[in-house]
């Protein structure tokens, strides 16, 4: 059985995919805030500085796996916030561990999202965050001056780092795998969670409009376990030749909304 | 009222809802509009798929029509918006049931 770090695993997907893979037999070690095996808030440098040690400390034989599922949404209010856990806090753990899954044959899940497809994203942010990450800080403070209390740019803001993380993730997926790392990015749609659950009635809408065509006249959304599932097929043996893909979970709203995007 | 009628008035009306009743269960919806765009075009297969993607459209007003006629019984005008990037275009029932479904509707830049 394996060992495998994840984090953001104390709620929704995350601690859905510690309940399966601990139901597999696996050791998972749960990097959040709270309710977990290692605090750490890795919206800051020190914060992933402090989970990279703790998990060199706990396994320095290595990992068999690292799922990034910490992460904010676009309604969160704080932008900086965004920017800093969704982008800089997922990069900087996967760079972090790399040498202890490079140990054991590793592989590593990045969580992105669906709506990476629909053309929300500010390129530009996207393009700073791929191309210009080692000036955190100038892009820190770039983001701070836009309006976070203004839902369509944190949205534009959340989506620009989840495309980012999704292009990181290609950019880098043929060295690690040349390394023997495997590294893929799975793309949820929009999962019921405790935040969704006590959306207001314009913001369901708003969602209800993202249609899930396997949930087709149910008006629900996506189960946490079934972005779960695609993350531990994703990081077992059996998904051993798969490696820098974008993996769409979300029932098929990105094929109903994107039919000729073959590639 | 012809079925053409129903469907630019369905549209008109953004009733996602009765645009994907007026296919058959695996009609098909496309649209080589959004190619004068920076979208692709649309290739959309079952009633279902139809209402789906449209609830979508109609709602972040990404679809539109305006200045709207009919031409005869198989084929209507109008300029379609695009999330606000306007094509003049003209719809074709390709096309009908028996029972008066779409099984194929065109839509090409006029």
């Amino acid at each position: 059985m394996g060992v495998y770090a994840i984090t953001g695993g104390s709620s929704g997907i995350g601690a859905k995919t510690v309940e399966l893979l601990k139901s597999q037999g696996h050791e998972v070690v749960n990097i959040d805030l709270r309710k977990c095996d290692v605090e750490a808030d890795l919206s800051n440098p020190e914060g992933c500085q402090k989970a990279v040690d703790e998990l060199h400390r706990l396994h320095p034989e290595g990992l068999d796996g690292l799922i990034c599922c910490a992460g904010v949404s676009g309604a969160c209010g704080n932008l900086k916030l965004i920017v800093s856990l969704n982008f800089f806090g997922t990069i900087a753990l996967v760079k972090g561990t790399f040498d202890l899954l490079k140990k054991k044959g590793g592989t590593c899940v990045v969580t992105t999202s669906n709506t990476i497809s629909h053309g929300a994203a500010r390129m530009d942010i996207a393009d700073l965050l791929n191309n210009n990450n080692d000036d955190e800080q100038r892009i820190l403070n770039l983001v701070s001056n836009m309006d976070g209390t203004n839902l369509s740019v944190g949205n534009s803001i959340y989506v620009s780092t989840k495309y980012a993380v999704a292009r990181w993730m290609r950019r880098h997926s043929a060295s690690y795998a040349a390394n023997g790392v495997r590294i893929n990015t799975v793309a949820p749609g929009n999962v019921n969670t405790a935040m969704t659950a006590t959306m207001s009635a314009n913001a369901k809408m708003a969602l209800n409009a993202l249609p899930i065509p396997t949930k087709y006249g149910k008006e629900t959304l996506m189960d946490p376990e079934e972005i779960a599932s695609a993350i531990t097929f994703l990081v077992s043996r059996e998904a051993r030749g798969v490696n820098g893909i974008i993996m769409f979970v979300d029932g098929g709203t990105d094929a109903l909304l994107n039919t000729e995007k073959v590639y | 009222m012809k079925p053409v009628e129903r469907f630019i008035e369905v549209i008109e009306n953004k009733d996602f809802a009765a645009l994907g009743a007026l296919f058959t269960q695996d009609g098909h919806y496309c649209d080589y509009c959004p190619n004068g765009t920076a979208q692709h075009e649309y290739h959309l297969y079952g009633k279902e798929a139809i209402s789906m993607f449209f609830r979508n459209k109609f709602l972040f007003c990404q679809y539109s029509i305006m200045e709207s006629a009919i031409l005869n019984d198989h084929q209507a005008e109008f300029i379609a918006s695009f999330g606000g990037y306007n094509i003049m275009a003209i719809a074709t029932l390709q096309q009908i049931s028996e029972d008066g479904h779409i099984r194929r509707l065109t839509v090409r830049p006029k």
